[in-house]
């Protein structure tokens, strides 16, 4: 009878003690070690409302909590420091359950205060961090409350497909609060670069242990962390996590050659040869991937669809224009020339490697010169002048400017295959890199009467995971409507028909919350770009990872992919020698 | 000479707005700011990238923003590094400090190697030895600094390689862990020659002493190095014993650190320092052979002087004149840094810094470093002046 109730007081107190994250390697790990990785610039801050830029981010998730991320094996969400989740008014409420037993480093609990005063930071206009478009939809505010101690409710205005994403970092109220009550400039200086790193609380599974300025972040293994992984040891396994800051591509593949850094991810064919010599002299004992998968980013001509020029506005709206320029795109060229060898021929805007929303079944307009001359024909331009270029009947040579960020080598070299296959047809493109705030400017700030300064530009997007988070290129009044824009940057004077539908996708597409019809109309959204054009993809760059082989819980090749990278989980690494 | 020094001080002023105004102008003539950058992130909207503007203090006319500026500086503050949002002096300081280390170092060995070459080769020109000097030193010209420093980075991973112990440092300023242990076995190893080295110059030096002669240049360089060698060396004999096979950086003793930055800085040193002093050699080469051929160096000798009294006392004396009037010039080169070598070696120096700021337009970083490199142009300028008035009795300020 003694022994049934201890049994069951220890069976109530382990329920009332913790709900740790399970984190699932990919094989049985084992604790100790170290984890270094090199970087290319130094953080800026360790203040989440404050950073920018991934230099300080990529630091900053290493020792701040978030409710939600994407489950690095399939990736649906996946709850971190939320437990579990209920949707509820069709979608127009989600609540989310904390892990009760998480601590900060600090040893005080983790719970919804925390959270609900983070949500409130982020959004606050004042502060300006850079999630606080998350908890804006449409203009309208999505609001945070607290429920009980470990539950909080977000309230949207209308129903969010992303809403159960819930990236941003918490931080602990304790620290932040006092702050931020005194004012906004007290909170952004908070916990930045010159902090002792002693005092910088962490909520993640490695907690700050010093920084050299220009030099390198070392961060410990925090014990407190709420992770564990499928035999309930605690995570993260490596003891040491280090973040050696190099400014050279070429440096870096030397710290990686001399076994210095764990991982590296190769730019180009050269360096993937590098890495392969050094392997198959026995000299290194690491694996390389080469071209298992594409970056995320995109690269895109863009023609300016409000052109001062009538003549060359009328010329860019026409879609037969447009897929003649496609048909001169000698992709495998490109690939070649501009990539080494490493990469993929690129249709439309979802990233190659978001295998949720990504097609290949749309229209393609592959390099093919007679066709683009035909094209060209239709529209009337079908004789040659003296100096061989195309006129039409009036005489007007078919002519433009195509500029690109200058340093972009990838870009430049991309840009020139275009100009090198177009002039050979007729077509006058004169190409100039151009700085690239000049270009974000002739891109991005449209003249008083609505027109813009540029005929094309050869830039690039980041890409992402989430097709709802780049409304903002692909909706009417978008600040990114690249080809199209109208005054101030608003909805265009003139817009085409397919322009709305895209527009109705979009907005269609956030706020669905069906994953099967989201990718339905994602599917659609997809046919529709490649059929029309406004922005012209051109080639992926070839994502080529590298690691050492003492390192453990890491993908195989068939699971390595861009979005989550070599491994599932920073926290299920480990060192096997 | 005193109301000289006033009067050039006074003119700083003038000159320091000016520089400084016209830097502010280029900057911002430059198009774009901070936040153009973000302009291109499809999750930023139009209104908080406006939000950003106005609480940076971008969207402000450039006389407002300049003189803000200004009066910060006339109270001795830089301004707010718009990207790490603190006190520019915390973002340059610590590496205006390491970008230090390898100028001084570099410096040193330039001087300490061309004067040497370049007497030599004016003294024997066109000699064997005089042609490989020459043509050494167009090679180092013609090497560009952060190529050289990459060819270096490789030569490290190869003697790695090679003799599977790290012989060089490959990039960087310091190692995460400092191995107590191998210094002081090194040092235990080294230590006896060093002394024995010290012990044999010192003689050298008390016996020319003892003769009346001054010693030679040799007997000098290697009685300093010797001698700095094995007095680096005390430390971890002494203490090395009781520490721990490794530790941290940070928790290292300074002797340790210290020697771990110099083991870093080796390579880069040797790169910064291999244009200047190519160049340097050739200066004084056409120095010196400019001095030789004066009509005094032809009287001396026929008075019948000791042809080492020629060269050392009435030719290299008037030779060097240029080289101390160029001592000024050093000063700002001291905070300007060592160039790209540092992007490539990954020396936590200036130049990776201010290549940040100026691609991101961080206008307070740029106008920092130009500021304090303005004033110490201008400083260095006038002890320049001061320095050539002191050692050519030719020229005097009234």
């Amino acid at each position: 009878m003694k022994k049934l109730l201890v049994l069951g007081m220890l069976a109530l107190a382990g329920l009332a003690m913790a709900q740790p994250k399970v984190f699932k390697g990919t094989e049985p790990g084992r604790a100790g070690g170290a984890y270094r990785i090199t970087a290319i610039s130094d953080p800026r801050t360790w203040n989440p409302f404050v950073a920018r830029e991934t230099s300080s981010t990529d630091i900053i998730a290493l020792f701040l909590p978030y409710l939600t991320t994407y489950d690095p094996y399939t990736q649906a969400p996946e709850g971190r420091l939320a437990k579990s989740w209920e949707v509820r008014n069709n979608g127009l409420t989600v609540i989310f359950k904390l892990r009760e037993g998480a601590r900060w480093s600090d040893g005080q609990a983790i719970d919804a205060d925390d959270v609900i005063f983070s949500a409130t930071v982020h959004a606050d206009q004042r502060v300006n961090s850079n999630s606080r478009s998350s908890f804006i939809l449409d203009g309208q505010p999505i609001r945070w409350t607290k429920v009980d101690q470990f539950t909080v409710r977000a309230d949207f205005p209308k129903p969010y497909a992303p809403a159960l994403i819930q990236g941003w970092y918490i931080v602990p109220e304790h620290v932040f609060g006092p702050a931020y009550r005194a004012g906004v400039q007290q909170l952004q200086a908070l916990w930045n670069l010159d902090t002792p790193p002693a005092q910088v609380v962490s909520g993640g599974p490695f907690k700050l242990d010093s920084y050299v300025k220009g030099e390198r972040v070392v961060l410990v293994r925090n014990p407190n962390y709420w992770g564990v992984d499928e035999r309930n040891n605690p995570v993260a396994y490596m003891e040491r996590y280090t973040v050696q800051i190099v400014p050279d591509l070429n440096a870096q593949l030397a710290r990686f050659l001399a076994g210095d850094a764990d991982t590296f991810a190769a730019a180009n064919a050269d360096q993937v040869a590098q890495v392969l010599e050094r392997i198959r002299g026995n000299r290194l004992r690491a694996e390389i991937f080469p071209n298992v998968d594409v970056t995320l980013g995109t690269n895109f001509i863009v023609f300016n669809w409000n052109h001062k020029d009538s003549f060359k506005e009328n010329l860019f709206r026409q879609v037969k224009f447009r897929r003649a320029m496609a048909h001169l795109m000698d992709k495998k060229s490109m690939i070649e020339v501009a990539l080494g060898g490493l990469g993929q021929a690129q249709w439309s805007p979802i990233s190659i490697p978001n295998k949720a929303f990504f097609t290949d079944d749309v229209a393609k307009f592959e390099f093919n010169p007679q066709r683009a001359l035909q094209l060209l024909a239709e529209l009337g331009f079908r004789t040659k002048n003296r100096d061989g270029w195309l006129v039409n009947a009036q005489g007007k040579v078919l002519e433009f400017n195509l500029v690109t960020n200058q340093g972009n080598n990838v870009r430049e070299r991309i840009a020139q295959i275009f100009r090198d296959e177009a002039r050979k047809v007729g077509v006058k493109v004169e190409y100039r890199p151009i700085d690239f705030n000049e270009l974000v400017r002739q891109l991005t700030s449209p003249a008083a009467d609505g027109t813009r300064d540029f005929d094309a530009i050869l830039i690039g997007l980041t890409g992402g995971i989430e097709p709802a988070f780049s409304r903002n290129v692909w909706e009417l009044n978008g600040s990114l409507h690249a080809w199209n824009q109208g005054v101030g940057g608003k909805n265009p004077a003139k817009v085409e028909a397919f322009e709305v539908l895209i527009d109705t996708l979009m907005k269609r597409g956030a706020t669905t919350l069906d994953q099967a019809q989201r990718r339905q109309i994602y599917v659609q959204f997809q046919k529709v770009v490649a059929e029309n054009l406004p922005l012209i993809y051109t080639v992926a760059p070839a994502y080529n990872p590298a690691r050492l082989t003492r390192l453990g819980g890491m993908f195989p090749k068939e699971q390595i992919n861009s979005i989550t990278g070599q491994a599932p989980y920073i926290e299920t690494i480990f060192a096997k020698e | 000479m005193f109301g000289y020094v006033v009067r050039r001080l006074l003119q700083l002023i003038p000159t320091f707005f000016g520089a400084t105004l016209l830097a502010f102008l280029v900057i911002q003539l430059a198009p774009g700011d901070f936040v153009t950058r973000l302009e291109l992130d499809p999750t930023q909207d139009r209104e908080s990238i406006a939000n950003l503007r106005q609480q940076l203090g971008l969207d402000q006319p450039l006389p407002v923003q300049y003189a803000k500026w200004l009066s910060g500086i006339l109270q001795g503050y830089l301004g707010l590094s718009l990207s790490y949002k603190t006190d520019v002096w915390n973002v340059i300081g610590q590496r205006i400090l390491n970008s230090m280390v390898l100028v001084v170092l570099a410096t040193l060995m330039i001087y300490l190697i061309a004067i040497p070459i370049g007497v030599y080769s004016a003294i024997r020109k066109y000699t064997w030895p005089d042609r490989t000097f020459t043509v050494l030193a167009f090679l180092g010209l013609a090497i560009p600094n952060f190529f050289f420093g990459l060819i270096m980075l490789f030569l490290a991973v190869w003697l790695s390689d090679l003799t599977d112990m790290r012989i060089l440092p490959i990039g960087g300023m310091t190692n995460e862990f400092v191995h107590l242990g191998n210094m002081t076995r090194a040092a235990q190893l080294l230590f006896p020659p060093a002394l024995l080295g010290t012990v044999v110059f010192a003689g050298l030096f008390w016996w020319r002493a003892q003769r009346g002669q001054a010693a030679t240049f040799g007997i000098w360089v290697g009685l300093v190095l010797f001698g700095m060698s094995a007095l680096l060396m005390l430390w971890p004999l002494l203490q090395g014993p009781g520490l721990p096979e490794r530790l941290p950086y940070t928790e290292s003793p300074l002797w340790a650190r210290a020697t771990n930055v110099l083991w870093h800085a080796f390579p880069v040193v040797v790169v910064v320092g291999t244009s200047g002093l190519a160049g340097l050699m050739r200066v004084m080469r056409g120095q010196m052979l400019d001095v030789l051929s004066q009509d005094y160096i032809r009287t001396a000798r026929a008075k019948g002087l000791n042809e080492r009294v020629v060269i050392y006392k009435h030719a290299l004396r008037n030779a060097v004149i240029p080289f101390i009037a160029g001592i000024g010039g050093l000063l700002p080169g001291l905070i300007g840094g060592a160039g790209l070598v540092e992007v490539t070696m990954a020396w936590p120096g200036i130049t990776p810094a201010l290549l940040e700021a100026i691609s991101a337009i961080d206008i307070y970083v740029i106008m920092g470093l130009i500021t304090i490199t303005t004033v110490l142009l201008m400083i260095g300028n006038v002890v320049s002046d001061l320095l050539l008035a002191w050692v050519d009795p030719r020229i005097r300020y009234s």
